[in-house]
């Protein structure tokens, strides 16, 4: 619950989860509701929403827990469509593909990427001020929802 | 010398024991053998190929909306006109599984017939509802869509390996009403629950529209064998549905031993009928080889290969005792 709370924090938000809710199996977090509360069974393999699991005791999150922190007040950046495929693709942002910036600009802080109809798209760290900053790379990725994709492919 | 002929004898046994098996399987499979028995159900083999068909997912976004911004990327769509929400794409300059909408859970890759199945259910709201045989998850997505994320789905498959499948589905697509289990579907009623709706989307012998090897693979054993499972499966589901709650039964098969004497069987034996649907297929046959079957079998759907895959579908509820 507290990892889940820091790594919200991160995007300068905050997202009220009811920890009764939450359930851990194993090293993975989910979010129920109150009817798949009094129906789960301590065996499942995924329930409700997922929010994302610890690995080397580093926090991974869901695309779900993205998109929730993104209906917030929270750190985001839109990008344009040629950005948006490249950064799905799993490449960094330049400057010259961002559109909007909401929140921090700041070197060293993360941000949501965002496309042009306000859906989450992943995150990355910001590199450098986004004001001063020239043409140069100025969000490196750290998630995106093209991993999906990848993991379809690692399954074969 | 007795003992050479009992060797003899016994080698005589073994020889003739494997040149059955070699010829039954060689009669009993192949080719012209499968399309000499859809010929006998009344149905001429033509080869077809098929359309890739995508199903929009309206808890995620608004239907209209993603077909514009999907035209906009260049991709063609053709409403399919039996469905709600599906389309088919008829041209496209990227690969349809790779697009942002596609990653963000706006649609998904789901074949024509197979969008079927969940749209018989009536009323799906607030239901309890047991999707037996769940992985890849295509199904389930559409279920939760149906739903509109209320209620609860308990997602069974028996393979943990397409449970990860089934689980990168549901986060993609953002449902939050379900729960997966690494369950046997024969297993089901280790929950202890009633289910109003049942989803049998069940392990069957595919059929050779999408599968090209098809015809090399299957034998007649394995239809005997995919018969006797979905019976169990079957067996079991009428033990957790409640008793006003409805199964769909549907099968990729297009062998009358996993669809139209399957229901037969279970008419006969488990005490359920067949309801009356309304949707894309031909009535199915009552007469199967020969055999007549109950009348009401024919209120299922048998689709033949044409402008989709092989499909089989029907729905069932259990005989209402009142009246």
């Amino acid at each position: 619950m507290k990892v889940i709370k820091s790594f919200v924090n991160l995007f300068g938000a905050s997202i009220s989860l009811d920890r009764r809710l939450i359930l851990r199996k194993e090293n993975r977090y989910f979010l129920l509701n109150e009817t798949l509360k009094e129906l789960v069974r301590k065996n499942f393999f995924y329930a409700g929403e997922y929010l994302g699991k610890i690995k080397n005791g580093k926090f991974f999150p869901s695309f779900n827990l993205l998109t929730m922190i993104a209906k917030q007040k929270a750190n985001k950046i839109v990008v344009d469509e040629k950005t948006e495929w490249l950064f799905i693709c799993g490449r960094d942002i330049f400057k010259r593909g961002i559109m909007k910036i909401i929140g921090s600009k700041r070197k060293g802080n993360y941000t949501l990427i965002m496309n042009r109809y306000g859906e989450c798209l992943g995150f990355g760290k910001i590199l450098c001020d986004l004001d001063e900053a020239s043409n140069c790379v100025a969000v490196k990725r750290i998630s995106d929802i093209g991993d999906f994709l990848r993991r379809e492919k690692l399954q074969g | 010398m007795v003992c050479k002929e009992i060797v003899k004898a016994k080698l005589t046994c073994y020889i003739k024991f494997f040149i059955g098996i070699f010829l039954y399987l060689h009669l009993m499979s192949g080719k012209e053998f499968f399309i000499n028995r859809y010929k006998e159900l009344g149905w001429k083999y033509e080869d077809i190929e098929l359309k890739q068909a995508i199903r929009i997912n309206t808890i995620n976004a608004e239907e209209a909306n993603i077909v514009e911004r999907l035209q906009l990327r260049g991709m063609k769509l053709e409403k399919i006109p039996f469905l709600h929400k599906g389309y088919w794409i008829s041209k496209s300059k990227f690969s349809v599984g790779a697009t942002s909408e596609y990653l963000l859970g706006l649609y998904s890759i789901q074949e024509a017939a197979a969008q079927i199945p969940a749209t018989l259910f009536t009323e799906l709201k607030d239901k309890l509802v047991l999707d037996a045989c769940a992985a890849p998850g295509g199904k389930t997505v559409q279920l939760a869509d149906l739903m509109q994320n209320t209620g609860a789905i308990i997602a069974l498959d028996v393979k943990k390996q397409r449970l990860i499948a089934l689980s990168n589905q549901l986060e993609r697509c953002h449902v939050v009403n379900t729960m997966v289990y690494n369950l046997d579907a024969r297993q089901a009623s280790r929950f202890k629950l009633k289910f109003d709706r049942i989803l049998l989307d069940m392990p069957c012998s595919g059929n050779f529209a999408t599968d090209n090897e098809w015809f090399r693979r299957r034998t007649i054993n394995d239809v005997k064998r995919n018969e006797r499972l979905q019976r169990e499966i079957l067996v079991e589901a009428v033990k957790v549905l409640s008793d006003d709650g409805e199964i769909v039964y549907a099968t990729c098969s297009l062998e009358p031993e996993e669809n139209e004497l399957n229901i037969d069987w279970a008419i006969k034996t488990l005490r359920l009928q067949v309801q009356k649907i309304n949707c894309y297929g031909e009535k199915a046959l009552t007469k199967i080889f020969k055999q007549q079957l109950d009348n009401s079998v024919e209120n299922c759907r048998r689709i033949w290969p044409r402008e989709t895959q092989g499909f089989f579908v029907c729905k069932l509820k259990k005989i209402d005792d009142a009246i």
